[in-house]
């Protein structure tokens, strides 16, 4: 086993064909219904988002509450090539993840001067801005929303019910991991948590906060663009400004923060745990926020760091144990 | 020489922390910085290293190149390397983790590649980890690699923040209070890590210290600063029978009557 786990390490995109072949089994094993596969693509989509928003706010140590602003970009760069162009999906999400780099950006610029409680009011206001902004725009359908965004067509075989369409959307997200994971074990990775933890230090060190700052927030913004663009496009290819609301933003914070804050699994287990959760708890409707909320609450209380973070304890101490023959604290 | 610094100058509102101070410092020297609380130390490293900007009209250089008004991050590039007072610690990041991203200037990869996760990279962290494993054991940190830098004791931090600023392979390494808060057999130990770490590496260093001792035992030549100016330089032993440091320390030799016209004011 440690062998094993030691060839991955040494060929991380071994890992993810790997992952990719148990994945594309998954459906064909387990899923009995189509709001199986339908509940498994928004999966993937949620955990490219959990995955960015782990980047800039678990890593980098930035708190925005823009992110679902950002999605919204990517989804209605989607949504509007398709509406005044005629694209698919395939000229729609590199439009989509440049266009949400390029409002990463804008994200990042506050950050410079602001901290903590204030970049969180800045980047809220950011990402309502957007919401609205589209929401009273006749160019972009303002409340009607734009629908039959079409699904993507492969060898003359259209992916457009949720069962095919699971096969777009997770290896979309498994590239997605796989840069974040890529990212995140580097030294880049290192810097980030180098600037989350101390910025006077971080720059004693010769790392530049700022530049830093940037490209966490931009790539983050990235993510959520490109998972913006596979949202619009799942059928049935329907977008509206209300999907784009405060609530979701809380959802996506609920996902990263239960998952682990920091954790390079953080996103993920978050992702898909919140994920499921939220679709169990659907008969409770009104209540659905305040179980998130309580969630989010409970677990910075209980598990600061979240889920992975209480796994990698487990491990760490474990590993103490065995060098020096006693458990830490 | 290796720092040259020419009136520098910085005033907060009225107050002038660091008044007109010339400094030079050769390659190889451990210099030593004391003065009373106040007295403008840590102002100084805060100017050197970019932290603060100093007023103009003042000069600094550093290995033949200005960096008077360098940010931080170019000035920590440039191979001057500092401790902070408050050791700023990374609390939430392995021991490991600490270290490494003290090497942040010196990592051979670039970002694209980091990105797209290329095979190279892992090999080239795998030897960085190596390296960085290797000063560890040598200020004697490697058991404790994997936890995290906030389960340290107040000693082991020491070290740690010594082995981050020499990661980066630094020519000039800036301490400020380096043994503060260690007892006596702990300052011992920390000194002679520090001397085997100077000899290993080639270091030149700057230390910022209370404990006399110290300045005394290590130090070649010793700057005394007070109120923003410097008022003596030479020897630990010049600079023990200096008038103006005694004076600066512990205040003015009086004479009766001088000290009858103190008291009637």
């Amino acid at each position: 086993m440690d062998k094993f786990k030691e060839i991955i390490r040494q060929y991380p995109f071994l890992g993810f064909i790997i992952a990719f072949i148990i994945l594309m089994l998954v459906p064909s094993v387990f899923f009995t219904d189509l709001y199986q596969s339908h509940l498994a693509s928004l999966i993937c989509i949620n955990i490219i988002v959990a995955a960015g928003l782990n980047i800039v706010k678990g890593y980098c140590g930035q708190v925005t509450v823009g992110h679902v602003g950002i999605y919204a970009v990517g989804s209605y760069t989607a949504g509007c090539m398709f509406l005044y162009l005629g694209s698919g999906l395939w000229t729609t999400l590199p439009a989509a993840i440049l266009i949400a780099g390029l409002f990463g950006v804008a994200f990042a610029i506050p950050s410079f001067r602001l901290e903590g409680p204030y970049l969180a009011l800045a980047t809220l206001g950011g990402g309502e801005a957007i919401r609205l902004f589209i929401e009273n725009g006749d160019f972009f359908m303002s409340t009607y929303g734009i629908s039959n965004i079409p699904q993507p067509i492969i060898f003359g075989v259209p992916f457009d019910t949720p069962d095919k369409y699971y096969y777009i959307a997770m290896p979309v997200m498994l590239i997605a991991v796989y840069f974040s994971f890529s990212v995140l074990r580097s030294s880049v990775g290192r810097a980030f948590m180098a600037v989350r933890e101390d910025p006077i230090s971080a720059a004693a060190s010769g790392i530049n906060v700022k530049k830093h700052k940037m490209l966490a927030f931009v790539l983050s913004a990235m993510f959520a663009g490109g998972a913006g663009a596979v949202y619009a496009h799942l059928p049935p290819g329907y977008i509206h400004p209300n999907n784009y609301t405060v609530i979701e933003m809380v959802t996506f914070l609920a996902m990263v923060v239960f998952g682990g804050l920091g954790h390079i699994w953080g996103g993920i287990i978050g992702a898909i745990i919140i994920t499921i959760v939220y679709d169990l708890t659907r008969p409770l409707y009104e209540y659905q926020l305040f179980i998130f909320g309580l969630t989010i609450v409970l677990t910075i209380l209980f598990m600061p760091k979240g889920i992975g973070g209480f796994i990698d304890k487990y491990f760490i101490d474990r590993r103490f144990k065995t060098k020096t023959g006693a458990a830490t604290k | 020489m290796l720092l040259k610094i020419k009136k520098l100058m910085k005033a907060f509102g009225g107050l002038k922390a660091i008044n007109k101070v010339d400094f030079e410092l050769p390659a190889n020297e451990i210099r030593g910085i004391i003065g009373p609380n106040g007295s403008g130390k840590s102002t100084f490293f805060n100017l050197v290293s970019g932290v603060y900007e100093p007023d103009p009209g003042s000069y600094i250089e550093f290995d033949g190149k200005d960096i008077t008004n360098e940010p931080p991050h170019k000035v920590g590039e440039l191979g001057l390397a500092r401790t902070f007072q408050l050791l700023r610690l990374y609390q939430d990041m392995s021991v490991i983790n600490n270290v490494m991203s003290g090497y942040h200037t010196l990592v051979p990869y670039s970002f694209i590649d980091a990105v797209t996760g290329r095979k190279k990279i892992w090999d080239q962290e795998k030897v960085i980890k190596e390296e960085m494993m290797e000063l560890l054991s040598f200020v004697g940190l490697a058991d404790y690699a994997e936890l995290n830098a906030s389960e340290l004791s107040g000693g082991q931090r020491r070290l740690l923040v010594l082995a981050r600023a020499i990661a980066g392979k630094p020519k000039l390494l800036m301490l400020d209070e380096p043994a503060a808060g260690l007892s006596p057999v702990n300052v011992d130990n920390l000194m002679k890590i520090l001397m085997r770490l100077k000899e290993k590496y080639g270091l030149t260093l700057i230390i910022i210290e209370h404990i006399l001792k110290v300045v005394m035992d290590t130090c070649s030549k010793v700057t005394v600063l007070d109120h923003g100016e410097k008022i003596a330089e030479g020897t630990p032993t010049q600079i023990k029978d200096d008038n103006a440091v005694i004076e600066a320390y512990l205040g003015k030799k009086m004479d009766d009557e001088e000290m009858r016209k103190a008291l009637d004011v």
